[in-house]
């Protein structure tokens, strides 16, 4: 110990190299933290499937029953009804998972309407339906 | 002898190695990255390619002790019904289901709880996949 501490000599060598493994090791978690985020949110909007089972009109509102047979959780983030955003109730569907959406719009009998659904990673399910006479 | 000079020179001489071990990490991170999203993109193809491949019909609904619906397969996947919905102008009543209709097959599902409503009316079925089959009735 005496001896280590009089010789100082190779200590700068030692130094440098524990210094740059530090560097490096701290360069490849990044490089992999960076790979994981980036493949998994890929992976997450590539992976979302949405369906509307069925589309019911009653007073004042426009009921979408949802099933997600994707293979990532969806949250359903707007809803356009003839292209205009509308208010809807929360609805978040993990894998397999169905349920009703409620769209508050004040519809018009015999008329068709464009409905757009818009998840919270953008894939968007749209398609024509006509109200009841 | 050209193979121990090379090896030789490569020992004495240490620059540049840096680099080829940078370039060669670099490579592995960007073959993780690219090999990745191809294996995902295939599996999802699969999944669209096999719904794609689905065709359910639904033949015929009775009236009997309950109801009864006739099924028939008409692509070339097993289908897998999850949903049926029995839908008239003043109700939409869903039932969960769990009938697997091979390829090529016809097949009856019987439910005592399900009363048909009077007038006119629509069924609709709906398989795992996300693909839908619609009756209309009366």
């Amino acid at each position: 110990m005496i001896k280590l501490s009089r010789n100082r000599r190779g200590i700068t060598p030692v130094l440098s190299s524990l210094l740059l493994t530090v560097i490096a090791v701290a360069g490849m978690s990044i490089a992999i933290t960076a790979t994981y985020v980036i493949t998994d949110g890929l992976h997450e909007s590539m992976g979302e499937r949405l369906i509307v089972e069925d589309v019911w009109f009653t007073t004042g509102q426009v009921s979408l029953y949802l099933r997600n047979v994707g293979k990532v959780s969806i949250k359903v983030a707007a809803v356009y009804v003839n292209r205009t955003d509308q208010s809807f109730t929360s609805l978040e569907l993990e894998q397999d998972k169905h349920g009703w959406l409620t769209v508050t719009y004040g519809w018009s009998a015999d008329s068709a309407y464009e409905i757009k659904v818009v998840t919270r990673r953008g894939t968007n399910v749209v398609d024509y339906y006509v109200s009841p006479s | 002898m050209l193979w121990t000079i090379t090896c030789r020179r490569l020992k004495r001489d240490r620059r540049g190695i840096s680099n080829i071990i940078v370039i060669a990490l670099s490579l592995v991170i960007i073959l993780a990255i690219v090999s990745n999203i191809i294996m995902w993109n295939y599996e999802m193809n699969q999944v669209d390619w096999e719904k794609m491949k689905e065709n359910i019909i639904i033949t015929n609904v009775e009236r009997v002790t309950g109801s009864q619906f006739t099924f028939e397969n008409d692509g070339s996947l097993t289908v897998h019904l999850v949903s049926l919905w029995i839908i008239n102008s003043t109700d939409h009543q869903r039932y969960d289901i769990s009938v697997f209709v091979n390829s090529a097959e016809t097949k009856n599902y019987l439910r005592d709880d399900i009363s048909l409503p009077t007038g006119s009316y629509t069924v609709k079925v709906v398989t795992e996949r996300g693909n839908t089959a619609v009756y209309s009735g009366s």
